[in-house]
């Protein structure tokens, strides 16, 4: 998948809350939703192609909620050293190739301890015209000594 | 009137069902799936001693079984993928090898804006050869 504006890797040490993390904007293509789903070991056929998931009676070609959820962990990729310890996710609506979304995510809680520091997230895929297509929170870990 | 939600036996609860050994992860494992979820972080996509895969990796791991033994297993198309919990532990490196452990984990109802909703959560557990916990995932099924 590319990704239009990937998070700028931001070296902050000290988060807040309500800090915003640096947000993705991308547009799936559908090779790239095929692409995922054939590493990923789950090519059913609505994530293959418009004809697979009308087969299926959906509208077309959809993600799968694993590709919303790497979405998420390039999200959370966006703040250097820091490692991803829970993810999760709710989908709400369908993750449709050729329609533009943004990833975003704020800080929503911080627990200081003593090899680092626990940040809570709020995080979201929507549409670039505001539909919220998956809502999740996250739980990172950002060592002291990155 | 009655509902047409699926009936689960819940004896089921908790019954390991499916239990898949993943042959020695390779490189061009992790990176394909790294190419594919669009990474460019060395860290993930060059070939060496720090290679690692992303953390969504051992989602995607290949299994024998997806639903338990008494659950028709037409019975997850009818359903909708509603959502997933993962917690993450140990990074996937070349060589691992992944054991990812199936249990039926809850079945439960919620009233939504359109009538009776019915939930199952499928665990997988996964673990290292060291036996290090390298994720649990919760998937959740939604029945209406």
């Amino acid at each position: 998948m590319s990704i239009e504006s990937p998070g700028s890797g931001v070296a902050k040490r000290s988060f807040e809350l309500g800090d915003e993390l640096p947000s993705l904007r991308l547009t799936l293509a559908q090779g790239e939703i095929a692409d995922f789903v054939h590493a990923a070991n789950q090519a059913a056929p609505r994530f293959i192609s418009d004809e697979g998931a009308r087969a299926d009676g959906l509208p077309g070609q959809i993600a799968p909620g694993n590709m919303s959820l790497a979405i998420f962990s390039r999200l959370l990729d966006g703040i250097a050293g820091a490692e991803v310890r829970r993810l999760s996710a709710t989908f709400r609506a369908f993750v449709q190739p050729r329609i533009p979304l943004v990833a975003s995510g704020v800080v929503t809680d911080v627990e200081n301890g003593d090899g680092g520091t626990l940040l809570h997230c709020d995080i979201l895929l929507e549409t670039e015209t505001g539909d919220r297509l998956v809502t999740g929170t996250a739980t990172l870990f950002l060592p002291n000594d990155t | 009137m009655p509902d047409s939600l699926p009936e689960i036996d819940r004896s089921l609860l908790g019954r390991e069902f499916e239990r898949s050994v993943s042959q020695p992860i390779t490189a061009a494992q992790i990176i394909r799936y790294a190419r594919a979820c669009g990474e460019t972080d060395p860290r993930y996509v060059e070939e060496g001693p720090d290679l690692i895969a992303t953390r969504t990796f051992p989602i995607t791991l290949r299994r024998e079984k997806y639903v338990p033994e008494g659950i028709p297993r037409d019975l997850m198309y009818r359903g909708m993928d509603a959502g997933k919990d993962v917690e993450l532990g140990a990074a996937v490196r070349v060589g691992d090898v992944l054991t990812a452990v199936g249990t039926l984990h809850d079945v439960y109802d919620k009233t939504g804006r359109t009538g009776k909703l019915r939930f199952l959560v499928l665990r997988m557990v996964v673990v290292n050869q060291r036996d290090e916990m390298v994720a649990i995932v919760d998937q959740k099924m939604m029945f209406r």
